[in-house]
């Protein structure tokens, strides 16, 4: 009885973090819906070349049994024209961190304590009233801003959603309005997105984007969407992503609920439409294989920190942090020899509720030295550009000792 | 190279490795959840405060209040003062006659609110508070007697509809759409006036004339908790752990008893709060009819019911009927803020 | 062009079924005759499920769903069968028909060297114990409102396994065979995390001594680290006790790792079939090598080269004729699309059905 007494909270406990939840969610929700001039959310790159700078990012929810620090002081950044990967297990923040960028944040629970969200958005240039300006030859202008969108109150979010970063989710069959023809769900995001549309203009758009994911548009501008198969709406609904021509494409998990064959196809499409576009793609998965064919970045995630970072080639060829190691050598591939035990990386991830001091991966690390007991590690650059988090690497460490 | 083989090792014994649960977090457990969560709305605290009111009220009410009981009349006596005027005509002269007659009734009838009657006397000459304790303590007997039945009927019922499909589950939902359109008060009625014969001659107490009506109500309402039980059989029987149940060769009843039913207890406990505040307006209205408690025994609704019998108390006594109608209004009210309560706290699902 | 057309081969596609359904009755005939094989734990021969569809108002069923259709294979003590496909392929039902959840259609279960497929449910309960299954999502499959001691005892003291005084003894031991801590016996379901429900579920399984486990995608739902954990452990229980598992997965890489045996199928017909080595070495059918190109390979300099597949899985419900595969296969002729190609063995324990290899 006292045993299990002891491995749950008290009453006094769960009431004391109630209070202090209240207290935190009540100033930060009142930031999120504050009234502010547009000068407050402008801000600079840090590197021009970038579309998406994480700067420090924090993102907790606050449940009745403590803070779930979901994203815990994340930084990387999504160069133009490029495909980052982000790649971790479940619940280490790798998604939390997109719908950070969307602010698609369920409150009040889940709020951004802290850190910025870069975002170089490509819009149409607006005079004082907030209508699109044209230039002499009656085109629209267009303009490049800097937001900082963990800044932005939650009444300008638009600016950037659906518009500038479209989202791709892993579940098809419900990200798609059962009521609504795939022609009126497409043609929608001409509308909002395009100062003036008409129907026939965005008629013509979504057809062209039917066309680019590789569906003949006669077939399914009129349909239903319980009418096609996973496959295809996972084409609808990259075409719905395109149809804005967003200058980033936040795909979570695209092709996880889909079969081999039609994931396949999925990322060939993908690859295709990577050269196609003139935008940047943050690709989110669980899935070594993808990550390796699609990514040009690699950034991987563990229990809500960026353990390592650097090109395709630099992670799959020279892992550095342990993790990434032992989640390659976990994964059977095709190529396995017979016999051999597979590889496991022991244990669990650690409960996201009173994260320890130091490294997070220490428990179930088959390295892990004295120093490990120590502060969590800081980023350590190995090459331009490879990074890894882990004492192992720490060069005046093991100079000095 | 020395690394390797570590690592070699390490694998080796992962199998057997499991890190603990983390010693320094602590959750909370189910049930501390879900007294958090019921006690986050303030609506179910105010449902639970006059449920509990309501209950502390008639059941330990009377053993404080002691001076009257339920059928004591206070016989004190009342003085009636009642006046005539005669007009007559003698002699073409008009006489106007004012006579009052002072008349010493037997009971202290219709008394107004005073510290030997805290809410008066009704009609009768009944105390209204110790009758309105002894009241709800019928009211609350006979809903829950009423709803804990209609509830093991349903959920047995319903349990065989619901794992066992086909045919049977055909014929008994059919038996239940034909129950559903039966109209309940009507039904009751007849069954009532039936009764007065079957008192008549002997063969039931009048006592028990409510109990037996309730047990009638019983019969036609529990419907109501069989689709609920059923349709909840149905989707959780395609969980996998009862498929894990079948391939583990358990029998049928405890696949229904030790697996199915616990888990339909949520909703049911959510149902039976509810159906708790319907239960006591059935009641009542069975009462106002006449037809449940009678005299000198009494419920809430024969409390109201009062005012049938004289306009004059419906205008002008209003403390002989008004705390009656206050205490079913907090008992059907209480009950469902109750229910509502628990049904969040119960399905996570549901919150936002 | 026009002589073409003239010159092809004409296909009454109606007597070529007729014939082809003749044929193949004779053959199941001939099959169910022959005597069962004792080293076999499980033989399946010629399995079909069908789901009535639509129903006439007698309870005449006139529309059927084929999910199973015609599947043998056997399966020694001590081995791995992997069945592999993709969704609507019917390896959760053939994983669900040999335990009789499901109640097959047609076809022979030789379980033990015991015809179990037409026992009743009571003859059943007596052999469940011997035959278990682990399901894929670990968090519906094990029961919300016990503890995880309760899971575990009530399937020994129901069969009893071992006297009564002696049932929580005997689950701690089990509990710790499976990598799990003695105090998470008062603990709930809820609180684990999903690779540890995993290791719950199959010490469930294996606490009523089980001769053979369904394993139905067992490690489709953890993560890969947690993955490579649960095959490990699956892979140690094997060994300790001579299990025979019959492995159900879309996951190729894992099914090849685990597997002795693979058997590959396309809405609910079995493709392919053979010893893992015979699969991966020399994959016969079309359908098996698309399906291994299409597995993306983590090494981002190998570019493979796949075989594309053209279009979607048609539905099980109205599955093209002559050969399922013939709507996506890269090498279709004009004969798979009228005829059934033949399951034939074209290697010794190598099963395919194809008409490519029956080649001119």
């Amino acid at each position: 009885m006292s045993e299990k007494k002891k491995s749950y909270l008290t009453g006094k406990e769960i009431r004391a973090i109630a209070k202090e939840n209240a207290k935190i969610i009540k100033r930060l929700e009142a930031y999120k819906n504050r009234k502010a001039e547009e000068a407050e959310f402008l801000t600079q790159m840090h590197d021009d070349a970038n579309i998406l700078e994480i700067d420090d990012l924090h993102t907790f929810f606050f449940t009745e049994q403590g803070v779930v620090k979901a994203v815990n002081g994340v930084s990387y950044s999504v160069p133009k024209n490029a495909v980052v990967g982000v790649v971790g297990e479940s619940g280490c923040g790798k998604s939390v961190t997109s719908m950070s960028v969307m602010r698609l944040i369920q409150g009040p629970a889940g709020q951004i304590v802290d850190g910025s969200i870069r975002f170089k958005s490509h819009e149409y240039k607006r005079d004082a009233k907030g209508e699109p300006v044209k230039d002499e030859n009656g085109n629209y202008e267009m303009e490049d801003k800097v937001y900082d969108i963990a800044k932005m109150p939650i009444s300008e979010i638009h600016r950037i959603r659906g518009k500038q970063v479209a989202m791709i989710f892993q579940e098809p069959m419900t990200s798609l309005n059962p009521v609504f023809t795939i022609g009126q769900q497409l043609d929608e995001v001409t509308f909002i997105h395009t100062p003036g549309a008409t129907k026939e203009m965005a008629k013509a758009k979504s057809e062209e984007m039917l066309r680019l994911v590789g569906i003949i548009p006669e077939n399914v501008y009129n349909a239903f969407p319980h009418e096609l198969s996973g496959g295809m709406r996972q084409r609808v609904m990259i075409a719905m992503a395109l149809a804005a021509e967003p200058r980033l494409i936040i795909a979570d998990e695209p092709t996880t609920a889909l079969d081999v064959t039609i994931q396949a196809q999925i990322l060939d499409l993908l690859q295709d439409i990577k050269n196609k576009i003139d935008g940047s793609i943050l690709l989110i998965t669980h899935d070594l294989g993808v990550i390796a064919e699609m990514a040009d970045f690699v950034v991987v995630m563990y229990a809500g920190k960026v353990i390592e970072q650097g090109t395709v080639y630099e992670i799959f060829q020279n892992p550095m942090h342990p993790y990434t190691v032992g989640l390659q050598k976990s994964k059977p591939t095709m190529t396995l020899d017979d016999g051999v035990e597979l590889y496991n990386i022991p244990g669990n991830v650690p409960n996201p509720i009173n994260m320890p001091d130091h490294c997070y991966f220490k428990e179930r690390c088959a390295k892990c030295t004295a120093k490990c007991s120590g502060e969590y590690p800081g980023m350590i650059q190995v090459s331009p550009t490879h990074y890894v988090a882990c004492h192992l690497y720490n060069e005046e460490d093991s100079n000095n000792g | 190279m020395e690394e390797l083989k570590n690592q070699e090792n390490v694998s080796q014994e992962a199998v057997d490795t499991e890190l603990p649960l983390d010693k320094n977090v602590r959750l909370m457990s189910p049930t501390q959840m879900l007294v958090r969560r019921f006690f986050r709305s303030k609506l179910s605290i105010i449902g639970l405060v006059m449920v509990i009111g309501l209950f502390v009220f008639s059941f330990l009410g009377p053993l404080v209040y002691t001076q009257w009981g339920e059928t004591d009349l206070d016989e004190s006596g009342k003085l009636e003062y009642t006046t005539a005027t005669t007009t007559y005509t003698v002699g073409g002269v008009e006489y106007t006659l004012h006579q009052t007659v002072e008349k010493t009734m037997k009971d202290n009838f219709l008394a107004a609110p005073s510290a030997e009657h805290p809410l008066g006397t009704d009609n009768q000459g009944y105390d209204v508070l110790a009758r309105l304790m002894y009241g709800g303590r019928v009211s609350l007997i006979v809903s829950f007697m009423t709803v804990i039945l209609l509830t093991v009927l349903g959920v047995i019922i319903g349990g065989i509809a619901g794992y066992f499909g086909g045919a049977v589950d055909n014929v008994i939902m059919r038996i239940c759409d034909i129950l559903m359109c039966l109209p309940g008060i009507p039904i009751l009625l007849i069954i009532s006036s039936a009764m007065d014969g079957w008192v008549s001659l002997g063969w039931v107490e009048e006592g028990m004339r409510i109990y037996i009506l309730m047990l009638f109500l019983t019969m036609i309402s529990w419907p109501g908790t069989a689709r609920l039980v059923r349709g909840q059989i149905l989707s959780l029987r395609e969980q996998e752990y009862m498929v894990a149940a079948e391939a583990m060769g358990f029998s049928t009843g405890r696949k229904i008893f030790k697996h199915l039913v616990p888990n339909v207890m949520p909703q049911l406990i959510v149902q039976m709060s509810l159906s708790l505040g319907s239960m006591i307006l059935y009641e009542a209205t069975l009462s106002y009819l006449n037809m449940g408690i009678k005299a000198p025994y009494t419920a809430w609704g024969s409390m109201i019911n009062i005012i049938t019998t004289d306009p004059n108390i419906l205008q002008n006594y209003l403390n002989v009927w008004v705390p009656a109608g206050v205490c079913i209004v907090i008992a059907v009210l209480g009950f469902n803020f109750v229910g509502d309560g628990l049904r969040d706290a119960l399905d996570p699902k549901g919150r936002r | 062009m026009a002589e073409e057309i003239l010159n092809a081969p004409q296909y009454d596609d109606a007597a070529l079924e007729k014939e082809y359904l003749e044929k193949r009755k004779a053959q199941i005939e001939e099959d169910y005759k022959e005597p069962f094989d004792p080293d076999v734990v499980l033989e399946v021969r010629h399995l079909r499920k069908c789901f009535p569809m639509k129903k006439t108002i007698t309870g005449k069923v006139t529309k059927e769903l084929v999910a199973v259709d015609d599947v043998s294979f056997k399966l020694k003590a001590g081995e791995t069968l992997g069945i592999v496909g993709e969704s609507g392929c019917g390896k959760t039902t053939t994983g669900r028909a040999i335990l009789k959840l499901h109640e097959p259609t047609a076809g022979q279960i030789i379980f033990d060297g015991k015809d179990i497929t037409h026992y009743n449910s009571s003859q059943m309960r007596s052999i469940r114990k011997q035959m278990q299954i682990i399901f894929q999502d670990p968090y519906s499959s094990l029961p919300p409102r016990s503890t995880v001691g309760g899971i575990l005892s009530e399937p020994v003291e129901v069969h009893k396994i071992v006297p009564k005084d002696q049932v929580k003894n005997y689950v701690l031991e089990l509990m710790d065979k499976c990598g799990l801590r003695d105090y998470y016996y008062e603990r709930y379901p809820h609180e684990f995390s999903g690779g540890q429900r995993q290791r719950i579920c199959i010490a469930r399984a294996l606490s009523v001594n089980p001769k053979l486990v369904i394993c139905d995608e067992p490690v489709s739902a953890l993560d890969v680290s947690i993955q490579a954990q649960i095959i490990n452990l699956l892979k140690k229980l094997q060994r300790e006790r001579n299990l025979a598992y019959v492995f159900i997965s879309h996951d190729l890489s894992v099914v090849k790792f685990i597997s002795d045996k693979i058997g590959v199928m396309y809405l609910g017909a079995m493709m392919e079939f053979g010893t893992k080595e015979d699969i991966f070495r020399n994959p016969l059918h079309p359908y098996t090598k698309a399906l291994f190109s299409a597995v993306p390979n983590p090494d981002p300099t190998a570019k493979t080269e796949r075989i594309k597949l053209e279009g979607d899985i048609p539905s099980p419900a109205n599955p093209p004729k002559g050969c399922r595969f013939h709507t996506r296969c890269p090498y279709a002729k004009e004969v798979c699309k009228h005829v059934p190609p033949e399951y034939k063995e074209y290697e010794e324990g190598h099963f395919a059905a194809c008409h490519l290899l029956d080649g001119e």
